[in-house]
């Protein structure tokens, strides 16, 4: 179903090879959930168990990402990365990592990461990162976003469906933007709570909030009309559009 | 290197003698010198009247002298007149005490005669006769080594007596301290009920009890507290796991439509997402706890901050009926972390529109404390919290409503965040509350 699965498609590029990511993971369950889950994204995946083995193959092979761990046997996940950086290999590099102190997001990012996400992680905000990290230095020029009959202007920030215009709160238009962006895709709570209220701290109560505004949201795109656009997958998030199956 | 006596009690009883032996020995020097002078003055003030009057008979009736021992009792004096020995009595004589005087000595002077008697011997040189005179010191200078001798003997009677009574005070002052040690000793991490012993709460040890016992107090006050902790703490962290355990073990027993396994998983994965929140708060308090968050503080404008906060939440409240007024006065500023005290305001006004019954009012406004403070104050129209609660309402896991569940479930932790948050910024939340008629609370932080 997906449009990048088997054709080399990403962001509607076209590309001449799959895109390669590393994932340098100890965890054994977490590491084969990661390879699956990117490559149901249609993503050719390569795997390393310990910072060494990472370290030697992300210095060898191109490779368009690394997803990288910090507690690894053998070899830290920050020396694999400085050194990385210091052989001159600008790979995107992706940290996953238990650590969660602003020290550690600072440690990691001065030594070259690109992006930084604690786990647990949900897989949404992860490929949401990932496609963002791929497509970074392109610009963004789209000003318009449609699904079926639901169009949203962000330049002058209207919303309509079919031919009726809807009025939305500055947070529910921000909310459906940040779906309309990923539509087809789920969008976890975490990613609505960093990329809508801009909260970082997840101690913060904020899922209630993002639960009200969500249904507020649905009370003026669905419940006018008869075909539903906005749903909730259970456990995860929200989704516009039909998940895929 | 210096060796220490085991025991104060010992210690103190040589202190004491000592300081005692020292004081008694002062007093008697003091007393010998003085009754020494004293005597002496005495037997020269004779020895000056017996001159005295040998000089005026020898002058006026010089035929006389021989009749003075037995007229007026000075029995001991001889009178030399131009070189020769004119009179001498016989008890000068027999007692040979011419030869106290063999130097020319003058006197007044002590003398010891072969015979073992002590004279005060004196002279008086005149150009042309010489008269000299002396007393029997015996019986004085007996007294004195008497005293001297008493005096003697006393002082280490007295030294012993002070050091075995020293030793008794000391035992009976020191008694209650070993009655404590005794005491302490005997009280582990599940007896921290018990107290030491205060016999008189206004004296030394009995205040060192009193300040012991406040210490256990608070001792046994944050074992109960962790005791509570780790049980609140494994029965919210059990019961998502607990409830995972069960739907996904149930799931794998049947054989399920996939609509029905997708909803197992996501039964499941919510229950993942409850973890996942109660891990993260209590890191940020267990991180608090160990002082891993450091707060970077900056001048932060409070109305600003409420404002923004409460339109975080609003659509809560809305959702609820509930009215949010923020009261948008003059600008009010502190000096704080902003990301941590939003985190603690945030908890605190969600916590009120949680606890607020529909329909209900919530205000909140920053301002200005009178004594240079500055104040955030969350004032709802709820149930209001029952004073026994009060106290206990910001520690983790605590619910006034302890049989309370589903939609107002949250971990337990929010106002503990809160007040964690507010300390973090050298603060402290104050609460008002009346049953049936709302609670306030306040955010008090240094201006």
């Amino acid at each position: 179903m997906s449009a990048a699965h088997g054709a080399y498609i990403l962001m509607g590029v076209p590309l001449e090879h799959p895109v390669r990511i590393l994932v340098i993971e100890d965890e054994k369950k977490v590491a084969s959930a990661l390879r699956e889950g990117l490559e149901v994204e249609g993503y050719e995946v390569s795997a390393a168990a310990d910072g060494e083995e990472g370290f030697q193959l992300a210095s060898r092979s191109p490779f368009d990402l690394v997803l990288l761990d910090l507690a690894l046997p053998r070899r830290d996940g920050i020396d694999v990365l400085t050194a990385l950086r210091r052989r001159n290999v600008a790979t995107p590099v992706f940290i996953l990592t238990a650590r969660d102190t602003v020290e550690d997001r600072v440690l990691g990012l001065d030594g070259g990461a690109d992006d930084y996400l604690v786990k647990p992680f949900t897989f949404p905000e992860l490929f949401a990162r990932i496609r963002a990290l791929l497509r970074r230095g392109r610009a963004d020029p789209v000003l318009k976003l449609q699904h079926e009959d639901l169009r949203v202007n962000l330049a002058t920030r209207e919303v309509a469906r079919g031919d009726r215009s809807l009025e939305l709160t500055a947070k529910e238009f921000e909310v459906l933007e940040c779906l309309l962006r990923h539509r087809g895709r789920t969008v976890s709570r975490d990613m609505l709570a960093s990329s809508v209220w801009n909260v970082a701290a997840r101690a913060t109560p904020l899922d209630n909030v993002i639960d009200v505004t969500m249904a507020r949201l649905r009370r003026k795109i669905d419940d006018p009309f008869e075909k539903k656009l906005l749903h909730t997958v259970r456990g995860m998030g929200f989704v516009l559009g039909a998940a895929r199956e | 290197m210096k060796r220490r006596l085991p025991s104060i009690r010992a210690r103190l009883a040589l202190w004491h003698a000592g300081v005692l032996t020292l004081i008694v020995c002062v007093f008697s020097a003091g007393i010998l010198v003085f009754v020494r002078a004293s005597l002496f003055a005495g037997v020269d003030r004779q020895l000056h009247r017996a001159l005295t009057t040998i000089d005026w008979v020898y002058h006026h009736e010089p035929d006389e002298i021989a009749d003075l021992a037995s007229e007026s009792g000075i029995v001991l004096f001889q009178l030399v007149v131009d070189g020769k020995l004119r009179y001498q009595t016989e008890g000068w004589k027999r007692a040979g005490l011419s030869r106290a005087l063999h130097d020319g000595a003058m006197g007044p002077e002590s003398w010891e005669s072969p015979n073992g008697g002590w004279y005060r011997v004196q002279a008086v040189a005149e150009p042309s006769y010489t008269l000299a005179a002396a007393v029997v010191e015996g019986a004085r200078r007996d007294a004195f080594w008497t005293l001297v001798a008493i005096l003697a003997a006393g002082i280490p009677l007295a030294a012993g007596l002070a050091v075995a009574g020293g030793y008794f005070l000391a035992g009976r002052a020191l008694a209650p301290v070993g009655a404590m040690a005794d005491k302490a000793r005997q009280i582990t991490a599940d007896s921290l009920g018990e107290r030491l012993p205060v016999r008189n709460p206004q004296d030394e040890f009995g205040r060192l009890a009193g300040v012991i016992n406040d210490t256990l107090s608070r001792l046994h006050d944050s074992f109960d507290r962790l005791r509570r902790f780790t049980a609140d703490a494994s029965h919210e962290l059990r019961t998502p796991l607990t409830a995972m355990r069960s739907v996904g073990e149930v799931a794998l027993e049947a054989t399920l439509e996939p609509a029905r396994y997708r909803e197992v998983i996501g039964s499941m994965l919510e229950e993942v997402d409850r973890l996942t929140h109660l891990v993260d708060s209590l890191l940020v308090l267990t991180r608090a706890d160990s002082g891993a968050t450091r707060p970077v503080r900056e001048v932060v404008e409070l109305s600003a901050l409420t404002g923004s906060v409460a339109d975080h939440l609003r659509v809560l409240a809305e959702e609820k009926q509930q009215s949010l007024s923020v009261d948008a006065g003059a600008p009010v500023e502190a000096r704080c972390d902003p990301a941590i005290l939003r985190l603690g305001l945030m908890n605190l006004l969600h916590n009120a529109i949680k606890y607020t019954p529909s329909g209900g009012a919530i205000h909140v406004r920053a301002k200005a404390g009178e004594s240079g403070q500055s104040l955030i104050e969350v004032q709802d129209s709820g149930p209001g919290i029952a004073a026994v609660h009060r106290e206990r309402i910001f520690e983790r896991f605590y619910r006034a409503d302890a049989g309370r569940s589903g939609e107002s479930a949250g971990v337990g932790l929010g106002l503990a965040i809160a007040r964690w948050a507010v300390a973090a910024n050298g603060g402290h939340i104050e609460l008002e509350s009346e049953e049936s008629k709302g609670s306030l609370f306040r955010i008090v932080l240094p201006g």
